[in-house]
């Protein structure tokens, strides 16, 4: 159907919107990373390149930064390998396949501040069932505080977030799965391949695809996290589990140096952005080589 | 495909494993808001109650807010549902069926908002809002939870069309009908799975916002369940019969939707997004 006029009427509503909520804020932000503002609404004064100076010239940042991309790495490297277990035993043929399918999405359709009380909870000392169940299979011998140091604080976090994402990983490598071919199984088993040969000769390179594109989506929803990790640790301890958005949350809300944060948010998107574009180029340059 | 005995029992572990992973925790938060205070936080946790009490949930409708809370949960989210889809509906069918200059670019465009941390735009946001009086509403969280929503709404929209065979189309456009009427009519009912997909992602998504619903509601009266929830979380010193309770109260509106186009959703996700 070739009539522009009619198309722009369609996408007209969505675009206008979104340029309105985000494409402008997004815009007022950069301007406020060139002013020197405290408090919201207040008029600025133009300092040039100072925020930018002093953000990249700190600490804080850099440190942000570093965690950011631990959090990043520890979640997708925790969820792909649980999410492609989940995925090739759901892949399977048998009785309740469809409801087992459904349901395992579960832990990604609560709200957030229902996975943080569960596993505040369950982790907690008096009282949380993890702590007894680790010292039954004689894994710890006495009570451990999951927050309390800077790495547990951490790994804890990742686990959590991944029990959360890893069903929604699994179904998007399902839909990879199905997609291949069944018969290449077949000519596989007749030519005697083994399980493990059938995996890293058919399974693995034809899931390719489907990893690169999760690779692409889960980086920037694992980056954007910000509930689990304020509600469970405020970033603590001693800012251990401090990531980016958490740093520009506290550096607007509780230190009330908004031109500091949005410095700080704009440095955030570019480095997503430019992210996102070489992995959607290198995405689009993949899909024509094949 | 027949297994032999040592694949059946892998595979049946493995699905063992899996359900446990994910049904433990939510059996003993639901058994949990049944028992007395006393054996929820005895040092030999049970894995069967052996109290009950409704003592919890009655304290938690009784002397917090929390009707209210579920009241402007659902009622944000039903908003930010609905208009996310009649904006994402006509997009995505103009992206991916219709042909105009900078239809690349323009889609590129809205995958990258995808991109950036949504936390940046808390502020200007917050400022823009305040300019136009929406401070603590729940029109505000509606418009931001359909700014947030509508990218990946478009997105995985577009292999539901694409599945839809061209010649279906075709006909219509050769019968003369206009356009928006082969969308409402002829595409709509064809990709329904897809438009309950998009509707139940933006469902959850609204029904799960924290960060922006703690920053632009100010009265507790018109909280959402994670803010409001959240709240209670300090404020009660640690009281977890009550936070059990509310974490059951707040998972069931979401598991009865999700009996009903669970299936719908799971095959719109696999079938559809990474296409």
């Amino acid at each position: 159907m070739t009539n522009p006029r009619l198309a722009f009427l369609f996408i007209a509503p969505a675009l206008l919107f979104l340029l309105a909520v985000l494409g402008w804020p997004l815009v007022q932000a950069v301007i406020l990373s060139f002013q020197n503002v405290g408090v919201i609404g207040s008029a600025g004064t133009f300092v040039g390149f100072d925020n930018y100076a002093a953000v990249l010239g700190g600490s804080g940042f850099w440190r942000a930064f570093g965690r950011s991309v631990v959090w990043v790495v520890a979640n997708a490297v925790v969820q792909t390998a649980v999410a492609l277990g989940v995925a090739l035993i759901l892949n399977q043929k048998f009785p309740g396949v469809r409801i087992a399918r459904t349901w395992i999405i579960l832990t990604w359709i609560v709200p957030t501040v229902v996975v943080v009380i569960i596993w505040r909870w369950l982790l907690s000392t008096s009282g949380g069932m993890v702590n007894p169940l680790l010292i039954q299979f004689g894994i710890i011998d006495r009570p451990v505080g999951f927050f309390a140091t800077r790495e547990g604080a951490m790994t804890t976090l990742v686990m959590i977030n991944s029990w959360r994402w890893f069903p929604f990983v699994a179904l998007m490598m399902l839909a990879g799965l199905t997609r291949i071919p069944g018969d290449l199984y077949e000519a596989a088993r007749i030519d005697g391949a083994s399980a493990w040969k059938r995996f890293t000769r058919i399974t693995w390179p034809l899931l390719q695809p489907t990893l690169i594109v999760l690779g692409v989506v889960g980086t920037l929803l694992s980056f954007n996290v910000f509930d689990v990790i304020w509600l469970l640790t405020a970033g603590g301890p001693s800012q251990a589990t401090q990531t980016l958005p958490v740093l520009i949350y506290e550096t607007a809300f509780k230190g009330y140096r908004l031109s500091e944060a949005a410095t700080i948010s704009v440095l955030t998107s570019l480095l997503l952005m430019g992210f996102a574009l070489v992995a959607t180029r290198a995405m689009t340059a993949s899909e024509e080589a094949r | 495909m027949k297994r032999t005995l040592p694949q059946s029992l892998a595979l049946f572990s493995g699905l063992g494993l899996i359900v446990l992973l994910i049904g433990l925790p939510f059996w003993w938060v639901m058994t949990g808001s049944i028992k007395l205070p006393k054996e929820i936080i005895s040092r030999d946790p049970t894995m069967f109650p052996r109290s009950f009490t409704l003592q919890h949930f009655d304290k938690l409708f009784q002397s917090t807010d929390f009707p209210a809370y579920l009241l402007n949960s659902l009622g944000v989210a039903l908003f930010s549902t609905a208009f996310t889809v009649a904006l994402a509906l006509p997009a995505a069918y103009a992206f991916f069926r219709m042909e105009f200059p900078g239809r690349a670019a323009l889609y590129r465009l809205i995958l990258l908002t995808y991109a950036f941390p949504t936390v940046v735009v808390l502020i200007p946001i917050y400022g823009l809002f305040a300019k136009f009086g929406l401070i603590d509403t729940r029109t505000s969280l509606v418009i931001v939870n359909i700014a947030f929503a509508l990218p990946f709404s478009i997105w995985m929209m577009r292999s539901f069309l694409a599945s839809v065979p061209r010649e279906i189309e075709e006909a219509a456009i050769v019968d003369g009908a206009p356009a928006r009427v082969i969308l409402l009519r002829i595409m709509a009912p064809l990709i329904a799975p897809g438009i309950a997909s998009v509707a139940i992602f933006t469902f959850i998504a609204s029904w799960t916002e924290y960060l922006f619903a703690s920053v632009l509601i100010v009265s507790d009266a018109r909280r959402t369940i994670p803010v409001g929830f959240a709240g209670i979380i300090g404020q009660y010193q640690i009281d977890w019969g009550l936070l059990l309770a509310g974490a059951t109260i707040a998972t069931i509106p979401v598991v009865i939707l999700f009996a009903f186009v669970g299936r719908w959703f799971v095959a719109g996700l696999t079938e559809g997004a990474v296409k």
